[in-house]
């Protein structure tokens, strides 16, 4: 193959020619679409002058390291990745192939090329050489470990979600990156990294990489490892059997949305010991590849509660589990071609006594368990990766390399002698690296644009005299800090980003998503406020989901200082307060429910109020300057142009006149000077939400709405003291209490009282196919149930007392359910329900169940104790019991042509 | 309650109160019109007294045969009102149902009155006839129902005996239930049809003056500011989060495309078919920041001059506005225009009186969305004082230009002068990010303007209309034949078609 960079160099006069080249490389494979340049996202999104985006490169370039210069630019620009530990961090044959080939390897790198005088024959060894060199300097321990796809896909959300999108490219779901040309190349990683070296770097990434350009987002070890997982879900480890570890009510299925995938790995073989202590209601679904020698009938044995096993896609045992009863022992078999064979197991371990086996007979009829020796994940082998030995004579030649190139320049933490270059001062733009002739120089990959800047900045790049808001602007441009934060005159959030910023308090708008703008910020915050957060990872915003990386007080701590010299706004002239004691009593008033509400939106000393949890309010005073305090309060739209929080003081009119003669700068005033007492102010008034209690008299009250059972619970309030809930949602009755009725809100009530027995949801009737099927009940994603099981609400209407009888339909029947409030002889209060059913035609027979619940004690067919609730049937419909969880008295019902009537009562 | 756009909005109101116009430009529009004072001239408001105990937070009102007025409340109730019509009022309360879920819409047919709340759409009636509710019957409840902002707003009995209901998205942004998202209507058999998807957050539905159902919609994600949506069978409304619904309506096919975001209207209505643009936009805090409820003025004259026109509330601002329609190519659209404003608590809806009064009333919350309005809830009377105020009546537009009514003649040589009309106009990003920027503006150049020789309407010729955006009049220079200025200069007309001929 002819060497594209001897090309490129000879033929580099004619367009025409290099796009014709570019085209072969590309086919090739050689070179990247994306990038032939050094890609910083900030340089293209933000506004900052050109030429000190010219300066930013030289920085982030680190010019200065060959060039030798004045001490200040070399304490402003960015170290190389220190490489001491590079034999336990780095893949060694990522290492070769991205020091080949960097742009190549790692499109947009900043790590520039070998110098274009080399010759195609000579980059391959001295890539080896240098390889060599670098993985001899200190432990060699490189290895690599399974990925987990269940963290990985938790990882694809926190890793657009926690911040890591803002700068480095988002992905679709296939891992293709959206957004390659504005964002922090990554390089693919799972050639570069393990998961163990990975999460070390992603914990820690200061410790290799002390100019935080890599910021430390502070996330908790478990999201860093998902993360890592999600980076690295494309590894392949040679291993003999994947799995998938499920939780949850696994006797409904995988499907069921109470199962949750837990974790994911790979296991020897089969036997559920590889997989540590497994508990009860886990699912495990086995994945991989089973070597057959020979062709033939094959036959399997398992024995287990439920579960699945396929081979090539084709179901041979396949058994629904039920977690009201034991094992089974299940039997299938297939004429199986020899060869590689994929199988898939699904086991559910619930049920009584669950056990798992899985055996298999082959054509030559011997019965056993599967050995770990015939499975692998894949058909095709996986290479393993071999530890890399290194020779010393190469490693010394890599020395000697890293030394002459410049490498030492950059990496100066190797103790190998650096060979200068040119001195700044005297550099010519026109020359050397930045010429983009050939040369003994390191090739960098810059666009025109690119070098226009660093020829701009370079004549003043070392007596740099930034005044304090060029230094703002660049430290904000060189750490990227723009891809969050808004700051006016220099960038902020791209649009094709702004929908990766998400948080936990949609309601907030804008502001519970996104990170706070910086635009005024030195003007707004106390500088120990911007400390705390910038420096010591303080989040005030706990709502927001994007973390606030911490890139270290040596690289970004100036900026505590010099946003409050740059960030000016007029000062207000604060108001004499003639009476502290009134004007503090004034701003509890106005904080409270009872005058402005501010509690409502915002947490008062990390209590809420309302559903929307916004900044802490006991915390303002010891972040905000009072003077901002002042001037927000007045307009907070000047300060958000799409701020949630209204004008309390339009056109400065107070909207609330009564309190302090309706004195605007006096309120905002009392405002400050009661919050000033932080986390020791006077609790205000109406912190706590109050609710109103529906009291029942002589007549039944109805309640509906959002409640314990759902949203469409009808709660009602007997005479008698008995209430219930009926669930309007799935038609049955769903909680019986006495006492008090409930606490009614707009849309929503609560019961009171005591003695509560709760009914599991559930519709009422069902035609169960096996006593061992689960009773079905509304989850969150069957949507059309149970209209799908021919249910159909439609209302009540009220007796004389205002007792409801509910009507509903279930297929062709039409059902009325009526409950009565009654005392029997002793004065107890139960319920008498009478249920009729009305069918043109003779329906198939079902089941109604009518209590359920942890354990149920049958006294006769028609009287059963359900903890402490007794279900007597007055009427002539036997029950039975149903063990299970939960426990249910289900009564088998054949109904003829006409109507029915079925009685029962509830009491407790 | 209502959309979370209210939020935004009455922060970015104070915006336009203060000196700041960096983001909506030099108009001094701000949260007053600052006209309150000359529409009390025309249009009073009267206070309807409530008795203290009387939980009345109204969302559905309803004007029953025997001329009570009849309110649904936030609680789950219902009080049949007589007397409110008397100058000064003299309200007498019934209770005549409770226990419901929140109550959104409120209509009246044949002997009962059709509730739509959160979960359901009931007929409530009277039975054994003692003035008490004892039958409710639910006709549907088969819309998802599980999360706090699935608002579900009705219509009024159509012609055929169906209540059109919207859904509201689930948390305003993603649709996790059945048919979030969706319009569907109810057949008098309890029957659930759904209509169209693609709806946000929407607030009143209701017929135009032609009898064709609307449903106003919130500011937010997919939609630049709040607007009057046409809810077209089968049409996609804007939001793509509902498209996930489809498989569940049998013959009705998910659109073929999504509309891409970061882009325009205008440019994805011509590659998504199925997308129906919204009819009237309310440039945001302009005119209203979250709209509701609304009703087309039938009073045949006892309101005044606006006759067959759209009456709507807003709840943040407190206020009404008015908006008429009219069909172009096929396609709906139309101009919004200011009322009155000074209303006292957030409207939730609006209705007219048998005598031709606009009753409006609503409520603030104990715990959201700020509101201009103090009251924690009201009902309240627009009269009309009997004066024809000087009003832009209605803008029509033309192939060349619009048509501009006005209540009383204008100045005819003050009106033939082009510089008279000071139009402007822009757009919205058509994104999925949350409400958006005016965009692309434009001033017209408007060529000639000619006055109709009686002097109602005058014909204004521009050099260009342009699709898609609306198009922003500023009449402060037109005068009367008396020389007085017109009480609202402001109008919005939202161009989605030009007229072939």
């Amino acid at each position: 193959m002819t060497s594209p960079l001897k090309i490129n160099a000879r033929m580099q006069d004619s367009a025409r020619l290099r796009r014709i080249l570019a085209g072969t490389l590309l086919v090739l494979g050689l070179i990247s679409p994306a990038c032939a340049e050094v890609i910083l996202p900030a340089l293209t999104t933000s506004q900052l002058d050109p030429a000190l985006k010219g300066q930013v490169l030289i920085e982030e370039l680190n010019c200065v390291a060959c060039h030798r210069g004045d001490a200040s630019l070399v304490a402003r620009s960015k170290k190389a990745p220190r490489l001491a530990d590079l034999g336990a961090r780095v893949n060694p044959k990522y290492l070769a192939a991205f020091l080949h080939d960097p742009q190549g390897t790692k499109p947009g790198t900043t790590m520039p090329d070998m110098p274009t005088s080399l010759t195609s024959a000579d980059r391959q060894p001295v890539a080896l050489a240098l390889t060599h060199f670098l993985l001899s300097v200190k432990t060699n321990d490189f290895s690599l470990q399974p990925p987990d796809a269940v963290a990985a896909q938790q990882g694809q959300r926190l890793f657009h979600s926690r911040g890591c999108a803002a700068c480095h490219s988002p992905r679709d779901a296939r891992g293709q990156e959206l957004l390659p040309k504005t964002s922090v190349p990554l390089g693919a990683l799972e050639g570069k990294y393990s998961f163990k070296s990975l999460t070390a770097f992603l914990r820690q990434p200061l410790l290799h990489r002390p100019s935080g350009r890599m910021p430390d987002l502070r996330l908790a070890g478990a999201e860093v490892e998902r993360i890592a997982h999600y980076l690295l879900q494309d590894t392949r480890v040679p291993g003999p059997l994947a799995y998938t570890l499920y939780r949850g009510q696994v006797w409904e299925g995988l499907s069921s949305e109470h199962v949750r995938a837990e974790r994911a790995g790979i296991v020897a073989d089969f036997s559920l010991s590889s997989l540590g202590k497994v508990e009860h209601h886990t699912a495990i679904r086995y994945e991989g590849w089973m070597n057959l020698t020979n062709g033939g009938r094959y036959t399997f044995f398992l024995k287990m509660n439920g579960g699945s096993l396929s081979i090539d896609g084709k179901d041979l045992v396949r058994q629904d589990p039920s977690d009201r009863r034991g094992p089974k022992e299940l039997e299938g078999g297939a004429d199986l071609a020899a060869g590689w064979r994929r199988v898939q197991v699904t086991y559910f371990h619930t049920g009584y006594d669950p056990e798992f086996s899985l055996e298999m007979a082959g054509p030559g009829g011997v019965r056993q368990r599967i050995p770990s020796s015939m499975l692998s994940i894949s058909p095709e082998p996986i290479p393993v990766l071999e530890p890399f030995v290194v020779k010393p004579e190469l490693a010394a030649r890599g020395r000697e390399h890293f030394g002459k190139l410049g490498c030492a320049n950059c990496h100066d933490d190797l103790a190998v002698p650096a060979a200068p270059a040119t001195a700044l001062a005297k550099l010519d733009s026109a020359r050397g690296c930045l010429s983009g002739t050939p040369g003994p120089w390191p090739r960098f990959d810059l666009s025109t644009e690119q070098r226009d800047w660093i020829a701009r900045a370079l004549p003043w790049a070392e007596q740099l005299q930034l005044d304090a808001r060029q230094q703002v602007d660049k430290t904000l441009v060189t750490f990227n800090c723009i891809a969050c934060h808004e700051r006016a005159g220099l960038g902020g959030i791209a649009p094709e980003r702004k929908g990766l910023f998400t948080g936990t308090q949609p309601s907030l708008g804008d502001q519970g998503l996104l990170p706070p703008p910086l635009s005024h910020v030195g003007a707004k915050l106390k500088s120990e406020a911007i400390a705390a957060v910038l420096l010591r990872g303080q989040r005030p915003r706990g709502y927001v989901e994007t973390s606030m990386p911490q890139f270290g007080e040596a690289n970004v701590g100036e900026l505590v200082k010099l946003f409050g010299q740059v960030d000016h706004l007029e000062a207000v002239e604060f108001p004499a307060v003639a009476n502290l004691q009134e004007s503090r009593n004034a701003g509890h008033e106005m904080i409270g429910t009872a005058g402005l509400g501010c509690i409502l939106c915002h947490e008062f000393n990390g209590q809420r109020s309302g559903e929307v949890g916004a900044l802490d309010l006991v915390t303002v005073a010891e972040r905000l300057q009072k003077n901002w305090f002042h001037l927000y309060l007045r307009q907070p739209a000047r300060f958000h142009p799409n701020v949630i929080m209204p004008s309390y003081w339009p056109d400065g009119e107070s909207v609330r006149p009564n309190i302090l003669g309706g004195n605007t700068a006096q309120q905002i005033e009392a405002l400050w000077i009661y919050l000033a007492d932080g986390g020791r102010a006077r609790k205000p008034l109406g912190l706590s939400r109050q609710a109103n209690e529906l009291r029942v008299g002589d007549l039944t009250e109805i309640c509906r709405g959002r409640s314990p059972v759902g949203y469409r619970g009808i709660g009602v309030g007997y005479p008698e003291r008995i209430h219930l809930i009926f669930d309007a949602e799935e038609m049955a009755l769903r909680q019986l209490w006495k006492g008090e009725f409930a606490n009614v809100d707009l849309g929503s009530f609560h019961p009171r009282g005591t003695d509560t027995v709760p009914f599991p949801p559930g519709i009422p009737f069902h035609r169960l196919k096996s006593l061992e099927d689960s009773w079905p009940y509304k989850g969150r994603n069957n949507y059309p149930f149970p209209q799908d099981h021919g249910y159909q609400f439609r209302g009540y209407h009220l007796d004389a007392q205002r007792r409801p009888t509910f009507r509903y339909q279930y297929g062709d029947i039409a059902v009325k359910d009526y409950f009565e409030d009654v005392r029997d002889p002793d004065g107890r209060a139960y319920f008498r329900r009478t249920l009729r059913f009305e069918s043109a035609a003779e329906p198939l027979p079902f089941y109604f169940r009518a209590a359920a619940g942890k354990s149920v004690r049958a006294h006769t067919d028609r009287h059963f104790e359900i903890e402490r609730l007794h279900v007597r049937i007055t009427s002539d419909h036997p029950g039975i019991v149903r063990d299970g969880n939960p426990a249910e008295v289900l009564l088998p019902l054949k109904l003829s042509a006409g109507h029915t009537t079925l009685t029962l009562e509830y009491q407790w | 309650m209502v959309s979370k756009s209210n939020w935004r909005g009455l922060a970015a109101l104070t915006l336009t109160l203060t000196l700041t116009s960096r983001v909506y430009g030099d108009e001094d529009l701000g949260a007053m019109w600052g006209t309150a004072a000359e529409e009390a001239k025309y249009y009073p408001i009267v206070n309807l007294p409530i008795p203290l105990g009387v939980p009345m937070r109204p969302g559905g009102l309803e004007i029953l045969p025997d001329g009570r007025l009849a309110v649904g409340t936030r609680r789950g109730d219902i009080y049949l009102i007589r007397g409110a019509w008397d100058s000064p009022p003299n309200p007498e309360y019934h209770l005549f149902a409770s226990g419901q879920d929140e109550i959104f819409s409120l209509a009246w047919k044949d002997g009962a009155l059709t509730t739509t709340t959160w979960g359901e759409v009931t007929r409530i009636s009277d039975a054994d006839g003692d003035g008490v509710a004892d039958r409710y019957d639910t006709l549907t409840s088969n819309w998802g129902y599980a999360e706090g902002h699935e608002f579900a707003f009705a219509s009024k009995h159509d012609p055929a005996g169906n209540i059109w209901v919207a859904l509201g998205l689930s948390g305003s942004y993603e649709s996790h239930n059945l048919f979030r998202g969706w319009a569907v209507k109810v057949t008098p058999e309890g029957k659930m049809i759904p209509v169209c998807s693609g709806l946000r957050s929407p607030g009143g539905v209701g017929p135009n003056a032609e009898g064709v159902m609307f449903a106003i919609e919130s500011q937010g994600p997919w939609n630049g500011c709040c607007s009057l949506k046409h809810l077209k069978e089968g049409g996609f409304l804007g939001h793509p989060a509902s498209y996930n619904w489809y498989p569940f309506v049998p013959g009705m096919k998910a659109p073929a495309l999504e509309p891409n975001s970061n882009s325009r209207m205008g440019i994805e209505k011509k590659r998504v078919k199925e997308l129906v643009p919204p009819a009237v936009k309310f440039p945001y805090i302009k005119m209203g920041r979250s709209i509701s409820g609304f009703r087309v003025n039938r009073t045949g004259g006892k309101f005044g001059p606006f006759e067959n026109q759209i009456f709507l509330g807003d709840y943040s601002l407190s206020l009404i506005m008015r908006a008429t329609t009219e069909q172009i190519n096929g396609v709906w659209q139309g101009a919004c225009y200011p009322f009155r404003e000074g209303l006292s608590t957030g409207i939730m809806n609006v209705e007219f009186s048998p005598r031709g009064q606009l009753i409006a009333g609503g409520f603030t919350t104990s715990s959201q969305w700020p509101v201009r309005g103090t009251e924690p809830f009201a009902l309240q009377r627009i009269d009309w004082s009997g004066v024809v105020p000087f009003e832009t009546q209605e803008i029509n537009i033309r192939k060349d230009g619009f048509r501009i009514t006005f209540t009383q003649p204008v100045d005819p040589k003050i009106a033939a002068q082009p510089e008279t009309y000071a139009i402007t106009t822009y757009t919205h990003v058509y994104d999925a990010g949350y409400g958006s920027p005016e965009v692309d503006p434009t001033t017209a150049h408007v060529t000639s303007a000619v006055p109709a020789p009686d002097g109602l309407s005058v014909e204004v010729h521009l050099e260009k209309i342009v699709e898609d955006h609306i198009h922003d009049f500023d009449l402060s220079r037109v005068r009367s034949r008396g020389g007085r200025r017109l009480v609202h200069s402001k109008a919005y007309y939202t161009v989605n078609e030009i007229p072939k001929d």
